[in-house]
C-alpha cells in the first residue's frame, strides 16, 4: 500500500466516514441521570421526556436524534455518549 | 457542492503554522528568535498569549525559562504538547486551556517578568484588545515587560500602498493553500498608551506591516486605571440600501467567505436598564440582524455579540468556532458586571452543541439560560419569564425556510455547474438550468412528503418523478431521439441525486451533514460511465 492517499483510497475513506456519521447513536445511561433536565432543554427535536416524578429524563424518541451533541454537551452528569 | 466546500474549509493546527509562515514570509520565525534570545534569562516567569502549536513557547523554554502557555484551541494545545513533549521541555512549560480574557483573574498580581503574545491581539475584537492589555500590565512585577508581535497597518500613504499591492496577493495564496488568514492592526500604539504602557517598536518587517513591540508599564500611570464599561451602541430594525443588497448577496452566497461581521461587544435594543435581560449571540451580520428584527420595539435588552467568526451560531458551535470561551471573553470585556445588576446570560438554544453552558458556569459565576430555537420566539419567552415551551424548544423546517435554503444551495450550482456547462456545452445550458432550478424547488415544496429521512434516499422518489416527467414531455408533447432520452435520462438523474443528497446539509432535521459527499462521487462517476459507455456498447449512434 502507497503513503500517499490517491483518488481511489481518499473515496474509501469518506465513505468510511459517512458510514461513521451515519450510524451515530446516543447512549444513554440513566443510573447517572440527576434529573438536570438539560438535554430535555436544548434538544432541538424533542429526543428527552422528562420524568417528574423520578426526577430523571427518558430518551423517549430515538429515532428523532439527528446527532447534533447538544445533550451531550451539556449533561453536568455525562449521562449521554454519542458513538 | 457545499459539502465539498465545507470540508475543504476545515483547517487543522498544521495548516495553521504553514499559513502564517506564508503570510509573513518567513519573518514571524525571524520576530520568535529575536524575543528568545535577547530578552530571555534562565529561569524567569513568562506568560505567552496563545502560545499556538508551541513554536516560541519551545524556545523560550529551551532557554531556561519557566513558561506558562495558554491558548483558546485545544486541538492547537494539544499540538504544542506534543512538540514540547518531544523536546523534552514539557517539564518548565505549564499549558492550559484559557481565553485570553481571563488571564487577570487567573494569575495573582506581579506574577509574570516577561509576557510574550504573537500574532494574537489582532484576532481578538478591540473591546477584548484593551481589556486584555490592562490585564497584562497588572500581571507584570516590578522591572517586567510586554513583547508584543503582530501584523499592523503601516501608516504612511506609500508604505501602506505598498502594503495592500503586496498583501492582497498573499492572503488569497494564503488562504487558497491553508484556509489560514489575519487581520491587521490599526491602532495597537495607541491602545497600549490607553491602558498605561511606554511601548515602543523594536523590530519591523515587511515594509512596516510585521511589527514587536516592547512595552513597558508607565510610571506615570494611575494605579487603580480602570476602564469603563463599553457598550458599541444601540441597534435597530431598519431596512437600508446596504442590508437589501447584503440580503440579497447571502441570499445566492451565503456559503462563500469573508462572512459579514458585526463587531463583537454590547449593545443595546430599545431602551435597556440594569435589570434588562442579555441576549447572547454570535457576530454573523445576518444573525444580528435577525435578532435585531425579532425583538425591536417589543423588549428593552442587552445584546452581547460574541466572536463567532462571522458564521451562524449553530454551525459556528458544532464547527468549533463559537464556544463557551468566545462568550466568557465578551462578557468579561464587555464589563459587563458594571452595566447590569443580575449575573443571567440568555444564550441562542442551538449553540448548545459547542458552547459548553456549564464551563461559562464555573469560570464566570454567571447563570446560563437556553432561550428558544428562534428569535421570534425571544418576546414571548421574556414575557413568560424565562419559560419555553416546547414549540419553542423545536426546530422546524417550513416551507420559508426550504425555498431559502434551497436558493442558496443553488447560488453553489450555478457557479459549479452551470458555469461549465455554460462554457464547454453551451446547447444544454437552458434545459440544464431549466431542469435544476425546477428540481430544487420542487424538491423544497414536496420534501416532507418524500419518504426516509436522508437526502440520498429521498433523492430516489425524486429521480423517479423527474424521468417520469421526462417520459411524459416525449410521449406527449415532443418525441426525442432515444440517444437524446438516453442522455437526458442519465443528466437528469444526476441532477435529482445532487439535489436530494445537497439539502441535507442544508435542512436542520437531517444527521451527517458531510456524510454523502463520497456517494454523491461515487454516483456521479458511475452516471458518467454508464453515459459515455452503454451508447458504445450497444452501438447507438
Amino acid at each position: 500500500m502507497s503513503e500517499n492517499p490517491t483518488l481511489q483510497s481518499s473515496l474509501m475513506e469518506h465513505l468510511k466516514i459517512a458510514r461513521e456519521l451515519r450510524s451515530l447513536e446516543i447512549h444513554y445511561h440513566p443510573e447517572k441521570c440527576k434529573g438536570v433536565w438539560q438535554c430535555y432543554n436544548v434538544c432541538p427535536v424533542g429526543c428527552w421526556t422528562p420524568d417528574y416524578d423520578r426526577r430523571v429524563v427518558v430518551f423517549h424518541d430515538p429515532e428523532k436524534c439527528i446527532a447534533c451533541g447538544a445533550c451531550v454537551l451539556q449533561c453536568p452528569e455525562d449521562a449521554i455518549e454519542l458513538k | 457542492m457545499a459539502t465539498v466546500f465545507m470540508k475543504w474549509l476545515e483547517t487543522s493546527p498544521k495548516d495553521y503554522d504553514r499559513g502564517i509562515q506564508l503570510l509573513t514570509l518567513g519573518r514571524i520565525q525571524r520576530i520568535k528568535q529575536k524575543i528568545a534570545t535577547e530578552y530571555l534569562k534562565p529561569d524567569m516567569r513568562v506568560l505567552e498569549i496563545g502560545c499556538g502549536t508551541g513554536t516560541l513557547t519551545a524556545m523560550m523554554a529551551a532557554r531556561g525559562a519557566e513558561v506558562t502557555g495558554i491558548d483558546a484551541v485545544p486541538a492547537m494545545l494539544a499540538e504544542a504538547e506534543v512538540k514540547l513533549e518531544a523536546e523534552g521541555l514539557l517539564e518548565r512549560v505549564s499549558l492550559k486551556h484559557m481565553d485570553a480574557a481571563l488571564i487577570g483573574e487567573r494569575f495573582p498580581p506581579s506574577s509574570f517578568d516577561l509576557i510574550a503574545s504573537t500574532l494574537v491581539f489582532s484576532e481578538l475584537p478591540p473591546d477584548e484588545q484593551l481589556f486584555v492589555l490592562e490585564a497584562c500590565k497588572g500581571l507584570l512585577a516590578p522591572g517586567g515587560r510586554l513583547l508584543l508581535a503582530d501584523e499592523i497597518v503601516p501608516t504612511g500613504l506609500w508604505s501602506r500602498l505598498l502594503y495592500i499591492l503586496v498583501r492582497l496577493p498573499l492572503v488569497l495564496l494564503t488562504w487558497l493553500l491553508t484556509r489560514t488568514t489575519t487581520t491587521a492592526l490599526r491602532d495597537l500604539e495607541a491602545s497600549l498608551a490607553r491602558v498605561g504602557f511606554q511601548a515602543r517598536e523594536v523590530a519591523s518587517y515587511l515594509g512596516g506591516s510585521l511589527v514587536l513591540f516592547e512595552a513597558l508599564p508607565a510610571e506615570a500611570a494611575p494605579s487603580a486605571f480602570a476602564l469603563p464599561p463599553t457598550v458599541v451602541g444601540r441597534l435597530r430594525h431598519r431596512a437600508s440600501l446596504r442590508s437589501l443588497l447584503l440580503d440579497l448577496w447571502l441570499l445566492f452566497f451565503r456559503i462563500i467567505p469573508p462572512y459579514p461581521k458585526v463587531r463583537p461587544g454590547l449593545y443595546a435594543v430599545g431602551h435597556p436598564d440594569a435589570s434588562s435581560p442579555v441576549l447572547v449571540t454570535g457576530n454573523f451580520d445576518l444573525t444580528v440582524r435577525r435578532l435585531v428584527r425579532a425583538i425591536d420595539r417589543q423588549v428593552n435588552a442587552w445584546v452581547l455579540v460574541a466572536d463567532s467568526a462571522g458564521i451562524n451560531v449553530w454551525c459556528a458551535a458544532g464547527g468549533g468556532y463559537f464556544t463557551a470561551e468566545k462568550v466568557i471573553a465578551a462578557v468579561k470585556s464587555s464589563h459587563l458586571e458594571q452595566v447590569v445588576d443580575h449575573h443571567a446570560l440568555i444564550l441562542p438554544q442551538l449553540c448548545a452543541n459547542g458552547v459548553d453552558g456549564w464551563r461559562i458556569r464555573k469560570q464566570t459565576g454567571w447563570g446560563v439560560h437556553w432561550g428558544p430555537a428562534r428569535a421570534q420566539d425571544i418576546p414571548a419567552y421574556l414575557a413568560a419569564n424565562r419559560k419555553k415551551t416546547d414549540a419553542m424548544r423545536w426546530v422546524r423546517f417550513p416551507l420559508r425556510d426550504r425555498l431559502e435554503m434551497v436558493t442558496v444551495t443553488l447560488g453553489f450550482y450555478a457557479l459549479l455547474i452551470l458555469l461549465p456547462v455554460f462554457i464547454f456545452w453551451r446547447p444544454s445550458f437552458w434545459p440544464v438550468t431549466i431542469s435544476l432550478l425546477g428540481l430544487s424547488y420542487f424538491y423544497a415544496l414536496v420534501h416532507p412528503w418524500l419518504p426516509g429521512r436522508d437526502g440520498l434516499y429521498k433523492s430516489i422518489p425524486l429521480t423517479f418523478i423527474a424521468l417520469a416527467g421526462m417520459f411524459a414531455y416525449n410521449a406527449l408533447w415532443h418525441p426525442l431521439p432515444s440517444l437524446t432520452l438516453f442522455h437526458w435520462g442519465v443528466g437528469l438523474t444526476g441532477l435529482s441525486v445532487f439535489t436530494g443528497a445537497e439539502l441535507q446539509g442544508m435542512s436542520p432535521l437531517m444527521r451527517g451533514e458531510q456524510a454523502n459527499w463520497g456517494w454523491e462521487a461515487l454516483i456521479g462517476l458511475t452516471l458518467i460511465a454508464i453515459y459515455w459507455l452503454v451508447p458504445l456498447a450497444l452501438g447507438w449512434r
